[in-house]
């Protein structure tokens, strides 16, 4: 239920445990960033640690490590999140600061330096420094998409880090922060009624502010297959990625398309990996997913892709490779899947999914996995309910559905493929 | 823009509420007639179980004979038993709902599942085959050594690979905690054989250790567990081997050479403790006020203040025999003299200051509240559990915990420091582009080249 300055509160309540976890989604991401700032949504999602108008730079880190919590935030496709795991004591303390950072951001040039500085070092770490950095969730969208805000650079241009002004800060913040584009989530060691109290007491007196223009995230039909390349500067084998633009959420088409999704890159159960890395033998990795590698079936809104990432032989060309993936695809769509197949997969996706609400975001965050889900079905569909009824439109998706949508994804004209190739030559 | 009215307590930080007390999820201990342990925990947050099946080995044991062998086994187990083919258990195990995976570190192999609880019969009946009656197919064997040679040639490229093998090999030689990975060599020279009688030798229950967290009432599973694995019979398993470690005087400074790094991957070590070790939690708590939490000094000082780096941590890391202690982070080519000042001022004055009341309090709420955030999800709690009956810490070693840190002083944390945080021995290992950087390094000792096989250049 939302305040009257749009906030919306879901609140999840389990009390086996004395520890609570908080966060504030905001329903901004890095594909909705000014042109000429790429990196910007990071960027400031950084800049949301360095101040605010009662907790000064640190203030918001100490308070929450000296209560014996943790934190942390992270920018996605389509949303950016904030979030602590507290004892329960210091559950209200959390929701101070996080109401007090909604309220006002107090940051100055010296810690946008200073921060700048830092995303440059974590893009390093991350990406420019690593065998396969940014494979391919950096590389595919430049190829895939035509509309800016799918195809940028999301981690950021150097060029474009050092051009943010803090003008660009409080700017994006005035447009985006608002309270009615988020949403509070609460769980774990709270009464229900307590918490929106809470709630309503620390963030009921923020100003709310004008709701941002829709941005054009569409992109025009894609009519021929794109191709691209990217050097592998460290890595000794070449890599292949492949997305096929993936259907829009919340639709029967989804559904199956998850189904399909599963019967290809279900582990080493799924066909991709049976069959290029146990049977085939060419690739030594081959995995993928809807929005994946750094998001999943849920978690975004708008364009993405269902995206395979090979890592190959190096006796093999790109070309083989390619050939050999291809027919796994063009088995699937000429003979389908049979019941015996795609029940098994229900079980497993249906286990998936309890490990996603149960999962901790390696072991310290309890909730997490059920907050980012309650927080994406609350911003995209305003209806944080979809997280007990969901599973039904996969159960009963159908044999002739997943093979009616691979005919329909699966084609030369809706995919993109990047090539990743080693300037080092491998073994062999 | 209409702005309602601030209320005076928006200025004021809430104060602590009172604690409430950790809840203990009911556990059950069981050691089997052959020897298995056995953990059982119930949680009932999803209609699902995981689990842990450990065995005492790793790779430590094969050092001497061929590294990695560990690794490779645990690989090879789960692609065929004498019951079934690779691709029937990886479609059994989907039918099942079922995630399972096995690996090895230095001290343990482990096989990691989770499933449905309705298939519970069925995951444990899998588990036990895989950890008794593996038939180690040639052809999988094969693919397998190929795989990992391969993953060998891409770690060779990852700057914090690279310079966690160099620290390892510094600290502790040619004891096995100092070789984390083989050379292509060694795993071209691997045998089936060798894999299987490791696993003959170490894959025994008097050896292993079954750590289940679920949704699950404890009676019944147990009996479910006797049912699968009661009749696997014992054996006696040797122990992994414990040679002298090499001497360490003065700062050194270990530079791998990785042509075209655009970053510096620092990583500073010395030897430390196990958590045996009485001072395991002094270790802890000083750690944590050094490096080891955002809100720690280190982090402040390079991360906040200076932007040098965007993940600098230290941490204590215990292995079985032994432990180390290390800094690390991953800095822009110009700053690594900058950076490695600041570390050794931050370590030299925890061991000369004794650190004021408010951070010492702030420290001890840190680590006891991680602890109880630890306890909270599945994994954790699974992984405390498993940890504590592994490392046979004393059977009240979480229950304790918290009050032992609480009664923490700072002259704790000043001796901890003192004995373990090793300014003057300290071994500086440095990844990057040599041109880049050597010159830095040089300024902190006595300097050693090699490359990313681990040749010196």
């Amino acid at each position: 239920m939302p305040l009257p300055n749009g906030l919306r509160v879901v609140i999840s309540a389990d009390r086996t445990a004395p520890v609570a976890t908080v966060g504030v989604y905001y329903n901004i991401g890095f594909r909705i960033e000014p042109r000429g700032r790429s990196g910007f949504a990071h960027l400031f999602e950084h800049m949301m640690f360095q101040g605010s108008a009662n907790a000064g730079k640190m203030v918001h880190i100490k308070l929450i490590n000296s209560s014996g919590g943790v934190l942390n935030g992270s920018t996605h496709y389509d949303v950016t999140n904030y979030y602590e795991s507290v004892p329960s004591n210091a559950l209200e303390r959390v929701l101070w600061l996080e109401a007090d950072r909604m309220r006002a951001l107090k940051v100055d040039d010296e810690n946008l330096r200073n921060q700048r500085d830092v995303v440059k070092e974590e893009v390093r770490v991350n990406v420019l420094n690593q065998p396969y950095g940014g494979f391919p969730w950096l590389d595919l969208p430049p190829i895939a998409y035509r509309n800016w805000a799918n195809a940028h650079n999301f981690y950021g241009d150097f060029d474009d880090l050092d051009a943010a002004t803090l003008d660009d800060v409080q700017k994006f913040f005035q447009t985006y922060y608002a309270p009615s584009n988020a949403v509070l989530l609460i769980l774990g060691d709270i009464d229900p009624d307590e918490g929106f109290r809470l709630a309503e007491r620390h963030f009921a007196s923020i100003p709310s502010g004008p709701q941002p223009k829709p941005a054009s995230i569409e992109e025009p039909p894609q009519l021929e297959e794109r191709r691209g390349e990217v050097e592998e500067k460290f890595g000794t084998l070449p890599g292949i990625a492949i997305g096929y633009q993936a259907p829009r959420r919340l639709t029967p088409e989804w559904h199956a398309a998850a189904m399909l999704d599963h019967a290809l890159h279900g582990g080493r159960a799924g066909r991709v990996y049976r069959r290029l890395v146990l049977e085939q033998q060419i690739a030594v990795d081959a995995e993928g997913g809807i929005h994946y590698p750094v998001g999943d079936l849920f978690d975004y809104n708008g364009p993405t892709l269902m995206v395979t990432r090979i890592l190959h032989k190096p006796e093999y060309s790109v070309e083989q490779t390619i050939t050999a993936y291809d027919q796994v695809i063009d088995e699937m769509k000429e003979k389908g899947i049979t019941s015996a197949e795609l029940e098994p997969i229900k079980v497993k996706f249906r286990s998936n999914y309890f490990s996603a609400l149960e999962g901790g975001h390696g072991a310290y965050i309890p909730r997490y996995g059920l907050m980012h889900l309650l927080a994406c079905f609350t911003l995209f569909d305003d209806d944080p309910r979809l997280v007990n009824t969901i599973l039904g439109g996969f159960m009963e998706v159908t044999p002739k559905a997943v093979q009616s949508v691979a005919q329909k994804l699966l084609t030369h004209h809706n995919r993109s493929i990047v090539i990743r190739r080693p300037v080092k030559k491998g073994a062999a | 823009m209409a702005s309602a009215p601030r209320s005076e307590t928006q200025s004021v930080i809430p104060a602590l509420a009172s604690e409430r007390p950790v809840i203990w999820p009911p556990r059950v201990y069981k050691t089997l007639s052959n020897g298995l342990e056995i953990v059982l925990v119930e949680s009932h947050t999803i209609p699902k179980f995981t689990g842990e099946l450990f065995f005492r080995s790793g790779n430590a044991v094969t050092v001497a004979s061929a590294p990695g062998l560990a690794d490779i086994t645990a690989a090879v187990v789960r692609t065929g038993t004498t019951a079934r083919a690779s691709r029937q258990i990886e479609e059994d195990l989907r039918r099942m709902g079922a995630d399972l995976s096995s690996g090895a570190g230095a001290d343990n192999s482990v096989i990691s599942f989770a499933g449905l609880v309705d298939f519970a019969d069925g995951l444990l009946a899998l588990v036990s085959e895989l950890a008794r009656e593996a038939s180690f197919p040639n052809d999988e064997f094969e693919r397998e050594r190929r795989q990992m040679l391969e993953g060998l040639r891409i770690e060779r490229t990852t700057p914090g690979f690279l310079a966690g093998e160099r620290l390892r090999r510094v600290l502790f030689g040619q004891h096995p905690y100092g070789t984390v990975s083989p050379t292509e060599a060694q795993v071209t020279a691997y045998r089936v054989e060798q894999l299987s009688d490791f696993y003959k030798n170490h894959y025994r229950p008097g050896n292993a250790l079954l750590v289940m967290v679920g949704d699950f009432a404890p009676r019944e599973m147990l009996a479910q567990i006797e049912k699968a694995f009661g009749a696997w019979p014992s054996g006696p398993v040797e122990e992994a081997p414990n040679p002298p470690l090499p001497g360490l005087q003065g700062r050194r400074v270990y530079l791998v050479h990785l042509p075209g790094a655009v970053q510096a991957q620092i990583l500073v070590g010395n030897r430390a403790i196990t958590r045996r070790h009485p001072d395991w939690l002094r270790l802890t708590l000083a750690n944590s006020i050094y490096g080891g939490a955002f809100n720690s000094r280190l982090v402040m000082n390079i991360r906040e203040q200076k932007g040098y780096t965007y993940s600098p941590r230290s941490g204590a890391h215990p292995l079985r025999q032994h432990g180390y202690f290390s800094v690390g982070a991953a800095v822009r080519n110009d700053v690594v003299a900058a950076t490695l000042t600041e570390v050794f001022y931050e370590i030299d004055r925890m061991r000369s200051t004794p650190v004021g009341e408010e951070e010492l309090a702030d420290a001890r709420s840190y680590v006891t509240g991680v602890f109880s955030l630890g306890l909270a999800t599945q994994d954790g709690l699974a992984g405390q559990l498993a940890t504590t009956t592994l490392e046979k810490l004393p059977e009240d070693f979480l229950e304790t915990y918290r009050d032992r840190v609480l009664k923490l002083t700072a002259a704790d944390v000043l001796d901890a420091a003192q004995k373990y945080f090793d300014s003057a021995h300290a071994q500086i290992v440095i990844v990057g582009d040599r041109a880049q950087i050597e010159s830095q390094a040089a300024l902190f000792g006595a300097l050693e080249v090699y490359d990313a096989q681990g040749n010196r250049i």
